[in-house]
């Protein structure tokens, strides 16, 4: 059994992918490493912000007992509680680095204020916070070393205010967490939108932060097999429990006030996800805890801290964006990187919090690597140093490559096709409709351009077709411009490698296009005109090296715009100026296809183009 | 002197004019449809855009530029701000990308460079630089219909009560833009009914940084007060110890 060992390596794949993640957000922007859009600027990543900050409440809740309230048996758990709130808020601010779309600016709330905006007063309160929090903490690791003895009575003679200043901050910035989404009632769904926000988020919060506490007891003595104390976590989770009570009323009243009682159970998606969320967060939590038979079960204290953080949690996710499909109309769905990537912070800061209690006096009755009597006193915690009486740094090893190798599953789970898309959807582009006139759709919904290609034809004369045609291929008559200009948006690459080495397109040899001792790649290959000298490029264009063709739309405006321009430069044509201008995009652009869809497929195909508004086609 | 900018949908035609000319006046790039867009046709490159509605109706939608703007109010590092012309800017300098202006504004106009590294929120500015000079914006001044004209905003609305006054069979008896979110700079006379320019038909007339102005106004207070209520309990409690203490002491001196 090597609990320890087994855990970190856990978190340090976990860390591994989210680095991967990381980096590729870093360099390829936010849009496609998310699936945040325009209508869903905000996404689970601040819903996880705000659940971490509510989990680090614990830091100023415990403080509060006991150096205000001054219960001392609580003393045991200040150390971790205010290390918790600390590693809470850090990994709050680093994960922001990322949320931010320019993170190095963060430092700007220091010099531009604008006070009337929620997001100042908690990036203040969050900085000083942040602050208080490392000198509340820092007499632990400076114990260590004797040359800081003065700072660290310095600190600690100061610690009552150091306490109730982290108290009044935490205050102000809980609760203004709640405040960010006041401004937004047409956003969020009425049972999460209330005026008393900032009250319900302060409370939840309170709630939340005791019982990580003591969820953390738990888990390090699991972790390092020490005696949990029973009595002190049967405590937190009894006031956690009446936290809980406190909040459920408040939550009732407020909404039951705001009369918004009766869609809790109109059966749409919000409404059920608030059902949930109000049993895991409140109800199943309130109850395992309340009942004193029931709080002493170990499976109680392990399983009612887990539901009621992930339920308090999903709160935090549902009002930062779930709830809010209904109104905007958006449907938002976390891509794989946002979980990892949130997960991964976590994961980071628990191997952070794991350092620091095997290195310094954090837990009592958890001697830490340094002692000298650490492997004689705790046979059993040798894990801590060793993997089966294998060395430390073996560990070390072990862990590092556990990293990499996820940081590389991460880099290759991020498919290149979706980074080096730039966001652009790959529509693949159809063939056009129609014989005379042609019905060219643009694959957005109901717009079409209606293209005479028999005026055309008349016009410029029958033996012209290469002016708009490039090939003369054997039946060029039918080639249609989406046979090359495949997809709608996106340039692509046209050469089609596997049909020139087929035996049907020539069973090409390498060395018949690539010169022999070069890279085969595209620099040392032939042009396609070394072959194909008939091929021809409407724009006067030679088939050059590039093998890149236009995007549809691209190669479409290109084409149809040079030949307007020269058409619409001709006197005859000036003259209709009032009647068709061929250089406005809304002679082509504005045909629109009544509501009734399929009977417009039947027009399609009739190509009955009378009906259609709007449009003036060439006599 | 807020300015303002009047758009008649009776009158557009849909000709595109104003959008292109936008995209000229601010050198915007061509816009190519990405995966994070809505379907209004606004984007980061798309400062405006014309909304194609059934039978031949067109809304210009754009930055509606409110006398009291959510998104100034909510922006931590007053990168937004709303100038006395009536135009809100934005000042990309002072911006650290949080996109709570996203988040916050009624209309969902800010839009984001999603695709770059280094990304800026974009939107319509009234083309602050032109009106600052006495001129108009780019769009107005394209428009060949008359159909989105510029002018001081009180007079905006005068013509806008006349047009209706004038025609009340075309138009439906309303102005957007005169009440709603507590007013906004530009406005609309309509024959149909333009609720979709906001993310819920009715966001109400009171302006949206009202909501949040008692909870940031209680903040001095909550400070203060929190930090006198845990003071006074720990006062408390601590002279219930001595006293406790105290207590015990004589019971142990009555024992002795």
């Amino acid at each position: 059994m090597n609990r320890v060992r087994n855990t970190k390596l856990v978190l340090w794949l976990i860390t591994g992918l989210a680095a991967a993640v990381v980096l590729n957000r870093l360099i390829f922007g936010l849009g496609i490493t998310t699936n945040l859009d325009d209508a869903t600027p905000w996404g689970i990543w601040i819903g996880f912000k705000l659940g971490l900050v509510a989990l680090a409440a614990g830091g100023f809740v415990v403080t509060a007992i006991y150096y205000i309230i001054k219960r001392e048996e609580f003393h045991p758990l200040v150390k971790p509680a205010v290390l918790i709130g600390f590693l809470g808020y850090i990994s709050f601010v680093s994960s922001l680095i990322f949320d931010l779309g320019l993170p190095w600016n963060i430092w700007h709330m220091i010099i531009y204020w604008n006070p009337r905006s929620p997001l100042f007063e908690v990036g203040w309160c969050v900085m000083i916070y942040t602050t208080v929090l490392l000198l509340e903490f820092s007499p632990v690791p400076l114990e260590k070393y004797s040359r800081y003895a003065k700072a660290r009575n310095f600190l600690m003679k100061y610690r009552f205010i150091l306490v109730l200043l982290g108290i009044m901050l935490s205050t102000l910035h809980q609760s203004s967490l709640g405040t960010l989404f006041m401004i937004m009632p047409f956003r969020l769904y009425p049972l999460w939108y209330s005026h008393i926000l900032p009250v319900q988020f302060f409370i939840s919060a309170i709630a939340m932060g005791i019982t990580m506490v003591a969820f953390a007891e738990l888990t390090v003595s699991w972790l390092y097999r020490r005696r949990p104390q029973s009595n002190l976590i049967e405590k937190l989770l009894s006031l956690a429990s009446w936290v809980l009570v406190l909040y459920f009323i408040v939550k009732m009243a407020d909404i039951i006030y705001s009369g918004s009682f009766g869609i809790i159970f109109n059966g749409k998606w919000e409404s059920n996800l608030f059902i949930f969320e109000v049993l895991t967060s409140i109800i199943i939590p309130a109850i395992l805890f309340l009942i004193p038979q029931l709080r002493k079960k170990k499976l109680v204290q392990w399983l009612g801290p887990l539901i009621l953080v992930n339920g308090i949690a999903l709160n935090r996710i549902n009002v930062a964006g779930l709830a809010m499909s209904d109104s905007t109309g958006n449907s938002y769905t976390p891509m794989w990187t946002e979980v990892v990537l949130s997960l991964g912070i976590v994961s980071t800061a628990a191997l952070v919090f794991l350092f620091i209690i095997e290195n310094f006096h954090v837990w009592d009755g958890l001697l830490t690597k340094t002692e000298k009597n650490f492997t004689n006193s705790y046979p059993h915690l040798y894990t801590l140093n060793g993997w089966k009486g294998i060395p430390d740094n073996l560990n070390i090893r072990f862990h590092s490559l556990a990293f990499i190798l996820s940081f590389a599953a991460g880099m290759f789970l991020m498919s290149g096709n979706h980074l080096h898309s730039g966001g652009v959807d790959n529509i693949k582009v159809r063939r056009a409709t129609g014989i005379d006139t042609l019905i060219i759709n643009g694959n957005r919904d109901d717009q079409f351009v209606i293209f005479p290609h028999q005026a055309h034809i008349e016009r410029l004369g029958k033996d012209k077709c290469n002016l708009c045609h490039h090939f003369k291929l054997p039946d060029y008559k039918l080639n249609n411009c989406s046979d090359c200009h495949t997809s709608m948006y996106k340039p692509v690459d046209f050469f089609n490698h596997d049909w020139h080495t087929s035996v049907k397109g020539g069973n090409l040899k390498c060395n018949e296009c690539h010169k022999a001792g070069e890279t085969r790649s595209i620099q040392s290959a032939k042009s396609c005109d070394a072959c194909h000298q008939n091929y021809k490029f409407a724009l006067g264009e030679k088939a050059t090296s590039k093998y890149f063709i236009p995007s549809y739309t691209d190669a479409m405006h290109r084409m149809c715009l040079t030949c307007h321009e020269k058409e619409q430069r001709k006197p005859q044509v000036k003259v209709l100026n009032n009647k068709r201008d061929l250089l406005n995009c809304s002679t082509c652009h504005s045909i629109q296809f009544p509501n009734n869809r399929k009977e417009n497929l039947n027009k399609e195909l009739n190509v009955n183009v009378q009906h259609f508004n709007n449009v003036i086609l060439p006599k | 002197m807020s300015k303002g900018i009047l758009s008649d949908t009776t009158k557009c035609t849909g000709c595109l004019k104003c959008v292109s000319a936008c995209k000229e006046t601010n050198k915007l790039e061509d816009d190519v449809p990405r995966i994070w867009q809505k379907n209004d046709g606004l984007s980061a490159d798309n400062w405006t855009s014309v909304i194609q509605k059934p039978d031949n109706h067109y809304v210009r939608k754009q930055c509606r530029h409110c006398l009291e703007p959510a998104c100034v109010s909510v922006c931590p590092v007053g990168a937004l701000q709303k100038t006395l012309s009536g135009a809100v800017i934005y000042d990309s300098k002072k911006c650290m990308g949080c996109r709570y202006c996203m988040m916050a504004c009624p209309f969902g106009i800010p839009r984001y460079e999603w695709d770059k590294t280094v990304p800026y929120m974009q939107k319509c500015i009234l083309c602050y630089d032109k009106i600052k000079k006495g001129g108009q914006p780019a769009c107005t001044n394209a428009c060949p219909n008359g159909a989105t004209i510029f002018g001081d905003r009180n007079e905006l609305l005068k013509i806008a009560h006349k047009r209706i006054k004038d025609n009340p069979a075309k138009y439906i008896n309303k102005v957007w833009g005169e009440h709603e979110a507590g007013g906004t700079s530009v406005l609309y006379i309509s024959d149909i009914d333009l609720g979709f320019l906001s993310y819920k038909t009715n966001i109400g007339n009171k302006p949206l940084p009202e909501k949040t102005a008692p909870a940031m106004e209680s903040v001095p207070f909550t400070f203060v007060g929190m930090g006198g209520v845990m003071l006074g309990l720990n006062w408390i409690i601590k002279r219930r110890m001595d006293l406790s203490k105290e207590k015990n002491k004589k019971i142990r001196k009555i024992d002795e």
